[in-house]
């Protein structure tokens, strides 16, 4: 099947077709996705942080990790079950996004950047895990980190401005009795 | 009550600072919106870490002093970006904020989860021994955390304010 098949079979899937539907579960997993991604995002920044020697330095960096990164992991499989509802009940939409695609490029990105800092700095941890910060590759693996997950958090929004005509944003030069009419008819 | 408040955000919308934010509003309201959830994700880890801590789920290598220490200063600077932010998105869209009904009751949770954390911090100086009931500390680290959860859920309903059916302030388009 080829993409744009696809794309409009996950579109007018049940799931896809009830979220549209409702008035109220787009809201509500939108929601929901927000909360997901703060704490993705929060959490990831204790650990940058602490890479970088800014922040928890008295710490080794392996507690840190133990202690932390199963809600990073949780919190992100919330993020991206979302995300997908969210996706399929506008899927061509959000795939010919720009914004939605740099998007899933850092996150893959993100994504490779973790990969690489395990087979680096990851594979020497316990020579440095005490040290306050890691070291050069650790670091540089840390400051990535943060400026992808702070575009990712942006192209979000963007997506959100872009993809849906009752967020567009309002004119210049907004007249605010315009938006009193008066009372419609029950 | 509702007619000032919308005699109100009329008024605001018609000052300079709202139409400098509406006149840019294809890039500036996203980019206020984009900080203000990173700072959110500040201050959600931040509590959630503290009462993590307090429940004793996170965190065992450290006091609570310890976790307060390394938490309440972010959370503190990264409030303070919530607030600007905040108040920058109502100069700008105040008629989207001050008649949504998601709106009011996110203050209102930002005003009780601000209440609890300040009895909070009181109790732990006047008896920091025993830390008032142990049982009491950890019920309100639960509720915090709830007011937390939704204050976040709230604040991206305020866009959505059509669930909320007539009790919305806003006129139906």
């Amino acid at each position: 099947m080829d993409i744009a098949g696809f794309l409009a079979s996950v579109e007018s899937s049940n799931l896809a077709t009830a979220i549209r539907d409702s008035l109220y579960l787009f809201p509500l997993i939108e929601s929901l996705h927000v909360l997901g991604l703060t704490l993705v995002f929060g959490t990831i920044v204790i650990v940058d942080l602490r890479l970088l020697g800014i922040a928890s330095i008295q710490r080794p960096f392996t507690r840190i990790t133990s202690d932390i990164l199963k809600w990073t992991w949780a919190a992100f499989v919330w993020t991206a079950t979302t995300g997908m509802l969210m996706f399929i009940t506008n899927a061509n939409v959000y795939y010919h996004n720009s914004f939605f695609r740099t998007k899933m490029v850092l996150l893959a990105l993100a994504g490779l950047n973790v990969a690489i800092f395990e087979l680096t700095s990851g594979r020497t941890v316990h020579h440095w895990h005490k040290d306050a910060a890691a070291p050069r590759a650790g670091r540089a693996a840390a400051i990535l980190s943060l400026v992808l997950w702070i575009t990712i958090i942006f192209m979000g929004r963007w997506i959100g401005f872009t993809t849906s005509q009752s967020k567009a944003p309002l004119e210049p030069g907004i007249n605010a009795d315009d938006l009193f009419p008066s009372p419609p008819p029950k | 009550m509702t007619s000032a408040i919308r005699e109100f955000a009329e008024w605001l919308s018609h000052t300079s600072p709202s139409i400098l934010i509406q006149t840019h509003n294809a890039s500036v309201i996203p980019t206020i919106q984009s900080i203000h959830i990173i700072a959110i994700g500040v201050v959600l880890t931040s509590v959630l870490m503290i009462d993590l801590r307090i429940l004793g789920w996170a965190g065992h290598d450290q006091t609570l002093r310890e976790t307060t220490d390394r938490f309440g200063p972010w959370l503190s600077w990264a409030l303070l970006v919530l607030l600007i932010t905040g108040i920058s998105m109502v100069v700008g869209e105040p008629v989207r904020a001050l008649l949504s009904f998601s709106f009011w009751l996110k203050m209102f949770l930002v005003a009780l989860g601000t209440l609890i954390a300040t009895f909070l911090q009181i109790t732990a100086k006047r008896n920091e021994q025993t830390l008032v009931n142990r049982r009491t500390v950890k019920s309100l680290a639960i509720l915090t955390l709830l007011i937390w959860v939704g204050i976040v859920i709230l604040g991206r309903l305020i866009a959505y304010d059509y669930v909320w059916g007539s009790w919305s302030l806003k006129p139906t388009a």
